[in-house]
């Protein structure tokens, strides 16, 4: 489905699996008048996935979210630029995003039941009710996107915050030596990573989940950042002794680092400091795993713990939670 | 307990006393002094179990005895009083009774037995003038790591060879290295790390000592003790081998560059402003006739100057972090500063230019930085 999407707009948010907003921005001479946009991709989704979707058009993320709503099933409904609060007006609260049973109800004690009723009552006297989910409310009443997620832009993506590969076991472990290599091989992985996207980090995770499904999560932070395989992995296997009770059946391991600074380029003056030998072998190591793959070289202790494994690079959350939107 | 003492008097002990009690103890009687009347004396002792203070200062003593009390409630109240004489007197449930003019006050106290026992002093190896010493801290006290991770490089190295006295403090970036020759007493050798705090509190009691006195040192397995007159630090020694300072001298470092030191410092201080503010970086050129700082940030801007200089060798462009660069040039007094290079990689050496009759030798070597 976002392959299908990417291949109209660049800028792709991924509201959920199945419900996405597509900035179309600058898109006319490619793709033609905004109605004629979506039912190209009404028709494209409809080739490559076998799936029926509804299409709203509008100057907002809200409008479009709405319309998609009324152009329920397989439909395309486009809201008109300045047409967006005549279009909302007679519809219920309910219907505009974040509002759920509890605004419903808190806003039916001031008398709004219909969003043209949210006009009426005005920003200020919003605000004096419900704080600064009414403000954000009152512009939403007039087809802004305000508030919660929608104050950025769509598929606008900030840095990642944090990197973490995960690894769960086919059969659940207690041979500490496969622990240990495996850990050994998150490690790297995430090692890898950090310096593949050139950053460093100063808190390293530990995720350790067991067969009954209990999962706890140990950090450990450095006093500098690091992006290097043996310092990620010696806290890891710290963090690990210290919590996992021998004997104890293993599900899950996860390594994650986080906590991103940029690393000081300060060489040392003990110029032979381990941390320069490490960055010199690390440095020679991703030459060679990019010739010849990932599993030519790695850390000794991570041997026999190949397996590839997706990353996972947490985006941060959003600014408010004030709105526990759709 | 009771004596008399002046308020001046003891508001100064008690100041310099005062570095030395943990503000966050969980150990209840460290919060405390020990104050001890006896021969005419008022002791006053604090400890942290790590640092310890002795102070002596003559007294009007009408009972001899010893108690303890909060040492910040103790000085923040003293300091109010008029400057006058003051009474203090040790009650039996261990409470303090301060007297002066028409002030009464009580303060709560706890008995003197549970209050650490300090180490005894062994024979002095050692003796330099103070100056000399809070000087030699001074010099080196800044290159001293802040990483705690690194506690060998928590202090400083003090070396002690004849007549040699040699301090050397690094973080592993930059290093500090002053050997004087003013010490005097027995043909020793003698070779331990002070840490951090002691050198600071060695600093207070040398700002508080007069210009020609002489501190006397010594050290048994654990401690080393300075003391100034009446007054005595004992410090834990730090554990750990400091690195081969000997080794990171530079010994082939044949480009000369002299600059008047305050044109530069300022030059240095105005472009650091536009330095990433994490990593500090600066670039200095080392060109025939001029010396051009630059810097530049992708948040706050770009910044260039020029300092004219008589070097005439080969250019040079070596980049540094700008806070270490300052913190030797507002370290020495000289007027003129060396920085004697070898190539972009190699480590930089920063001396002040050398005076006639200079019975010290200062070195500052610092690594550049990755530009």
């Amino acid at each position: 489905m976002r392959l299908v999407l990417e291949s109209f707009s660049p800028l792709v948010e991924m509201a959920s699996i199945d419900e996405a907003y597509l900035d179309m921005t600058g898109t006319a001479r490619l793709h033609g008048p905004p109605l004629a946009a979506a039912h190209a991709v009404h028709a494209a989704i409809a080739r490559e996935t076998q799936l029926n979707c509804s299409i709203g058009i509008g100057t907002s993320r809200l409008i479009a979210k709405i319309s998609s709503d009324q152009a329920k099933p397989h439909g395309i409904l486009q809201v008109w630029p300045g047409a967006e609060a005549a279009f909302l007006a007679p519809l219920p609260v309910r219907k505009i995003p974040g509002v759920g049973a509890k605004t419903e109800q808190r806003l039916r004690d001031l008398g709004v039941t219909r969003v043209c009723d949210l006009t009426q009552l005005g920003p200020r006297r919003l605000e004096r009710e419900l704080g600064a989910w009414g403000i954000a409310l009152a512009g939403k009443a007039l087809g802004q996107d305000a508030g919660g997620w929608f104050d950025a832009g769509v598929g606008q993506r900030d840095a990642a915050k944090s990197i973490s590969h995960e690894h769960t076991f086919t059969n659940d472990t207690a041979d500490p030596a496969v622990l240990e290599a495996t850990l050994g091989r998150l490690s790297q992985m995430v090692g890898r990573r950090l310096r593949e996207q050139g950053v460093a980090g100063r808190t390293i995770q530990l995720k350790l989940r067991n067969s009954a499904f209990e999962t706890i999560t140990r950090a450990h932070t450095l006093a500098r950042p690091t992006n290097l395989d043996p310092p990620i992995w010696d806290a890891i296997r710290d963090l690990f002794r210290a919590n996992w009770r021998a004997g104890t059946a293993v599900r899950l391991l996860g390594v994650q680092v986080s906590g991103f600074e940029t690393e000081a380029p300060q060489n040392e003056l003990f110029d032979r400091a381990p941390v320069e030998r490490w960055r010199d072998a690390t440095t020679a190591a991703d030459k060679l795993r990019d010739r010849f793959g990932d599993g030519v070289v790695g850390l000794g202790g991570a041997l026999g713990a190949n397996f590839r494994e997706k990353t996972h690079e947490a985006m941060p959350l959003p600014k408010e939670k004030t709105e526990p939107n759709q | 307990m009771e004596f008399t003492i002046g308020k001046t008097d003891l508001v100064r002990e008690l100041s310099l006393t005062q570095g030395v009690v943990e503000k966050k103890t969980t150990i209840p009687i460290l919060s405390n002094l020990l104050i001890e009347a006896r021969d005419g004396r008022v002791t006053i002792t604090a400890t942290d179990l790590e640092l310890g203070i002795r102070c002596s200062v003559p007294a009007k003593i009408k009972k001899e005895g010893a108690g303890t009390v909060p040492a910040r409630k103790l000085l923040d109240y003293v300091r109010l009083l008029p400057d006058a004489d003051l009474t203090v007197k040790f009650l039996d449930n261990h409470w303090a009774s301060i007297t002066c003019g028409r002030s009464r006050t009580r303060i709560a106290g706890m008995s003197r037995e549970s209050f650490p026992e300090l180490p005894s002093m062994p024979a002095t190896i050692a003796s330099m003038p103070v100056k000399e010493l809070s000087g030699m801290i001074s010099r080196t006290m800044f290159a001293i790591s802040m990483e705690e991770s690194r506690f060998t490089l928590n202090g400083a190295l003090l070396l002690l060879r004849n007549e040699l006295v040699t301090m050397v403090a690094t973080d592993g970036h930059r290093l500090a290295f002053v050997e004087s020759s003013k010490a005097g007493g027995e043909p020793i050798s003698f070779r331990a790390l002070v840490p951090r705090k002691a050198m600071g509190e060695i600093l207070k009691l040398a700002g508080e000592s007069a210009p020609d006195a002489r501190v006397e040192l010594t050290g048994d397995d654990n401690h080393l003790f300075f003391q100034f007159g009446e007054r005595l630090l004992i410090t834990r020694k730090l554990n750990g081998n400091f690195p081969d300072y000997e080794r990171v001298l530079p010994k082939d470092n044949s480009n000369i560059v002299k600059l008047a030191k305050n044109e530069v410092r300022s030059a240095i201080e105005r472009v650091a402003q536009f330095a990433d503010e994490r990593s500090r970086a600066i670039r200095v050129q080392f060109a025939p006739g001029e010396v051009r700082i630059f810097s530049s940030s992708v948040e706050t801007g770009e910044s260039e100057e020029s300092v004219p200089t008589e070097y005439a060798g080969p250019q040079l462009e070596i980049g540094f972090n700008a806070q270490y660069l300052l913190d030797f040039l507002r370290a020495i007094h000289q007027d003129e500063v060396e920085f004697s290079l070898k190539d972009e990689k190699s480590a930089g050496e920063l001396q002040p230019a050398r005076m006639d009759g200079a019975t010290d030798q200062y070195r500052y070597v610092v690594m550049p930085m990755r530009i």
